[in-house]
């Protein structure tokens, strides 16, 4: 058993840095901080009295930020010769703390293990961008590479002077600095810093992404690596599967209520009367927190809340506007049927991205051999968070402090400063690790939330959605049409491309809670292509309709838009090739210039042992069939092909996805099993959503607000083998990103397997059995 | 109105106070600051909430506290700690089979509950008594492997 004090405080907390670690850590296992990879002096340093809880001081407060030309912005070393890195980036269950560290611990020339890692509160952390888009080792991976290389100059430059000789007679290992030939002469890193801030400029010019840090700082030659490009154990893990590990979930602050929403009933209704008949016999009972549209209670325990807020009407399915003891207007504006939603995304306004216009498609199409036209269909989904949205704010008088998992602390702090019409200065964000994120789902929404209910209370609050406020409400992955159209030449060549996508907004960034009570924070950004587009077809017309708004709130869940423009476009260049009766792989590789497309391919068949042979070769015998699917990506400079076997179950419609392959290249891996978990998790999850996954809704609201009426992917269903290849893994090739794009290629490749299986094209996902069944028995 | 209620947790007794329909979960987490079990759903249907009640697996956000007097609750942090993890929890370690983690209580309260009675289980034996438990970051194939791993093991070790 674990020691966990039953109540702590604040105080409490802070009084225990003398203790060693992992003391440390077991006394702070309830507690309001976000360090689990943190030393104690690190926690010290860069937690000065701004931890207490901010009710407690009845004043305003301000947090000031840190500064990233210099180097304390980044690293701490400590006298036990333990160091911190600090990061703007978030960890997401993608394990990216590892792969941060290990380039600093690198560049450091220090022990990986003795390296912990602060993240996204933003008292401590610089703003890096939040982390998203694959892009936390792409970018932030360089700026920390500079910060540590010009530690490591610094501490050399210090060293120097200590030991009295020219940093040219000096050498480093783990930490420990030594004269050359004279190992004896030596200081540790923690020694010369002597438990000091390291407050000196490395420079530091633009933002977020785009940030250079310490641009003049000496990188050490890649061929001299030994941590950077080896797996090493990550360190939450053995926390995690203990019950020790504090997410933000197990956060508990001083004098903390609890909060549930009760959302309204249809999206667009307004509240008209709420009856409180009876909250107050509910034992712990607070408060009904009413602004507006916005409906939320407060009681003193969770489940107090949870009750008071079933009283009102939160519940998993409701039967009107009228179930419950809140009454809402009968708003009834979402699309009556799956076919008007397809139609509603056609009419949508937005913009027009062309994203390639090559020769005279029309004349093309006219001309060819052969022509096909096909349309492409994908539905809402769900981010669907193991754990529920939720965040703890601490809001006062000229104050407001938060507990967040937000992929984005930083813009959370300015989007919470807004709604609340405070200085930025003076709102706090304190990251806290989340359950896993794929996107942007509730983190960020739920923030508000708290923020109201806490100001309308006085009091620290925490608002855990429920499963059905999630599922309903979360920010969903839009759905996407796709029209397709092409034409081969007699030797069988692409002669003609045409593709057309209605892809509504994937970054509408409007807090839910903003927008019920009526002044709406964040942006309704129009959609975009979502594409990249490699082929050398001899015309070409891609061209994506970025709408607005359609239905409910849409932003984006991992590799959004590509997921379904790689879906629709790699199906369909497969139909192209079943009709030329040639090889799919071959096929594809006569249209493609770019080298890295080829080599994942080609890595991909040969892990395979692809064979030369056009799709659907007859109709097999039995009951279940197999065959093989093919498919690949750029995504954002990063590079997947992927190759599966599926069976299929004529009887009932079941698609099992029995082996995978994929290749990926995104240049230099870090962390190559943190690679492996990420891609096993890209490829389980993508197959989850291709198989599976839809939202439904009625007129009024999100009708599929649990795991019954959205099921995922479950252990029967998983595959016997995920094979993994890396390409173009060494330092020639800049490391990118590798947390999104293996998704891309999973529809495409298993539609392209049912076909190669069945003669049977399946065009919109989900893949459900029901579905598959109807198109197999038409076929 | 509040009731006493008495429960055993990881060996040790407790007296608590609490509403009497509430459910086991939230006062192994609020009251007796336990993190090993999570709220997922509420509805009985992801298992990120299983406990161990007089060894067997089940889900403890639709278990009224209540109903679990008397018996020996054991959670998490009863089966190992950092310091000491149990086989399991070691095996789970080894394949690193943990993305986000917020659904590995219910997998390994799950699986440890499957192994104290199926020691010898295949692979398919495993997927079906994990089948009801849901992840969502796709560790699957990491979980099956530790699973077996930990057979293995304990195979080894007796």
């Amino acid at each position: 058993m674990n020691a966990r004090p039953e109540s702590t405080s604040a105080t409490s907390d802070i009084s225990d840095f003398g203790a060693s670690r992992r003391q440390f850590l077991k006394t702070s296992g309830g507690l309001v901080l976000g360090f689990s990879l943190l030393g104690p002096m690190a926690a010290l340093a860069q937690q000065p009295a701004t931890r207490l809880p901010a009710s407690a001081t009845g004043g305003a407060q301000t947090f000031a930020g840190v500064d990233p030309a210099r180097l304390d912005a980044w690293l701490a070393i400590h006298p036990d010769n333990t160091a911190t890195l600090f990061t703007g980036k978030v960890e997401q269950g993608n394990g990216s703390p590892n792969a941060l560290a290990q380039i600093a611990a690198e560049e450091l020339d220090f022990p990986f293990d003795k390296l912990f890692v602060v993240m996204g509160t933003t008292t401590s952390t610089v703003d890096q961008g939040p982390t998203y888009g694959s892009m936390a080792v792409r970018y932030a991976g360089p700026q920390i590479r500079h910060a540590a290389a010009a530690g490591r100059q610094v501490l050399l430059s210090m060293a120097s002077k200590r030991l009295h000789v020219p940093v040219e007679q000096l050498t480093v290992r783990d930490g420990v600095i030594s004269v050359v030939g004279v190992p004896k002469r030596s200081v540790t890193y923690g020694e010369l810093v002597d438990g000091k801030r390291l407050d000196m400029t490395i420079g530091a010019t633009g933002k977020t992404f785009d940030m250079k840090v310490a641009p003049d700082a000496k990188l050490k030659d890649p061929s001299k690596y030994t941590i950077v490009g080896t797996s090493v154990p990550r360190k939450d893990i053995p926390g995690k599967v203990t019950g020790e590990f504090t997410y933000v979930h197990d956060v508990k602050v001083p004098g903390m209520l609890h909060g549930r929403v009760v959302r309204p009933y249809g999206i667009e209704s307004d509240l008209l009367s709420v009856d409180e008949s009876g909250l107050k016999d509910i034992p712990g009972f607070v408060a009904v927190v009413r602004r507006r549209n916005f409906l939320g209670v407060v009681a003193k325990t969770e489940w107090g809340a949870i009750k008071a807020a079933e009283k009102l009407g939160s519940k998993r399915v409701r039967k009107g506007p009228a179930d419950g003891q809140a009454k809402w207007s009968d708003w009834q504006g979402l699309p009556a049927t799956a076919d008007d939603l397809w139609q509603t995304l056609r009419d949508a306004s937005g913009k027009v991205i062309t994203v390639a216009k090559r020769g005279d498609v029309d004349a093309a199409l006219g001309k060819g051999v052969k022509t096909l036209k096909a349309t492409y269909r994908t539905p809402f989904e769900t981010h669907g968070s193991i754990g529920p949205e939720l965040a703890i704010a601490d809001v006062g008088k000229g104050y407001a402090k938060f507990w967040a998992g937000t992929q984005m602390p930083h813009q959370a702090r300015r989007d919470m400063a807004e709604l609340l019409d405070l200085p930025v200065e003076n709102v706090e964000v304190n990251w806290v690790e989340a359950s896993g994120q794929y996107g942007r789902n509730g983190l960020e929404p739920v923030m508000a939330d708290a923020a109201i209910m806490s100001r309308a209370v006085g009091r620290p609050v925490r608002v855990q959605w429920m499963r059905w406020d999630s599922h309903g409400w979360d920010p969903k992955e839009p759905p996407i049409v796709q029209d397709l159209e092409g034409a081969l030449d007699a030797a069988g060549n692409v002669v003609a491309w045409r593709h057309h996508m209605w892809v509504p907004t994937m970054s509408n960034t409007r807090l839910l809670a903003s927008e019920l009570i009526g002044k709406p924070v964040g942006k309704v950004n129009l959609g975009d292509a979502a594409i990249k587009y490699e082929y050398q077809f001899d015309s070409a017309d891609v061209v994506a309709h970025g709408e607005s708004r359609v239905g409910v709130i849409t932003a984006w869940m991992r590799a959004p838009g590509q997921f379904e423009t790689t879906f629709a476009m790699e199906s369909f260049i497969d139909e192209l090739a079943a009709a030329a009766r040639q090889d799919p792989l071959a096929f594809r590789l006569k249209h493609l210039k770019e080298p890295r497309a080829i080599a994942v391919l080609e890595a991909a068949a040969k892990q395979y042992g692809w064979k030369s042979r056009p799709s659907f070769p007859g109709k097999q015998a039995g009951r279940k069939t197999t065959g093989r699917g093919i498919a690949w990506v750029n995504r954002d400079g990063s590079f997947v092909a992927t190759i599966a076997d599926v069976v299929v179950d004529r009887d009932t419609g079941g698609i099992w996805v029995k082996r995978v392959v994929v290749a990926h290249d995104c240049g230099l891996v870090i962390s190559p099993d943190g690679m492996r978990n990420q891609i096993e998790g890209n490829v389980i999850q993508s197959i989850s959503r291709t198989l599976h996954e839809e939202i439904t809704f009625d007129r009024a609201h999100v009708t599929s607000r649990d795991w019954a009426s959205y099921p995922i992917l479950t252990f029967n269903e998983i595959p016997d083998s995920i094979e993994m290849v890396f390409v173009n893994n060494s330092a020639e090739y800049p490391s990118n990103g590798g947390g999104e794009p293996s998704t891309c290629p999973t529809a495409a490749v298993i539609s392209n397997a049912v076909y190669d299986a069945t003669g049977v094209r399946l065009r919109q996902k989900p893949f459900r059995k029901e579905r598959v069944k109807v198109a197999l028995a038409r076929a | 109105m509040s009731k006493t209620i008495h429960l055993k947790v990881n060996g040790k007794p407790h007296t608590l106070e609490a509403e009497p329909g509430t459910m086991l979960l939230y006062l192994l987490r609020e009251q007796l600051g336990l993190h090993g079990p999570k709220f997922g759903c509420g509805l009985s249907q992801c298992g990120a909430c299983t406990i161990h009640l007089d060894g067997a697996a089940v889900r403890s956000c639709v278990l009224p506290a209540t109903a679990a007097e008397g018996r020996a609750i054991t959670t998490l942090e009863g089966l190992g700690s950092v310091d000491k993890p149990n086989p399991l929890q070691q095996a789970f370690i080894d394949e690193q089979a943990v993305q986000c983690g917020y659904c590995i209580n219910g997998m390994i309260m799950t699986a440890q509950a499957f192994l104290d009675t199926h020691p010898n289980p295949s692979r398919d034996d495993i997927k079906q008594a994990l089948n009801g438990n849901l992840c969502r970051c796709g560790t699957h194939m990491r979980i099956v492997r530790a699973v077996e791993r930990a057979a293995k093991n304990g195979r080894q070790a007796s």
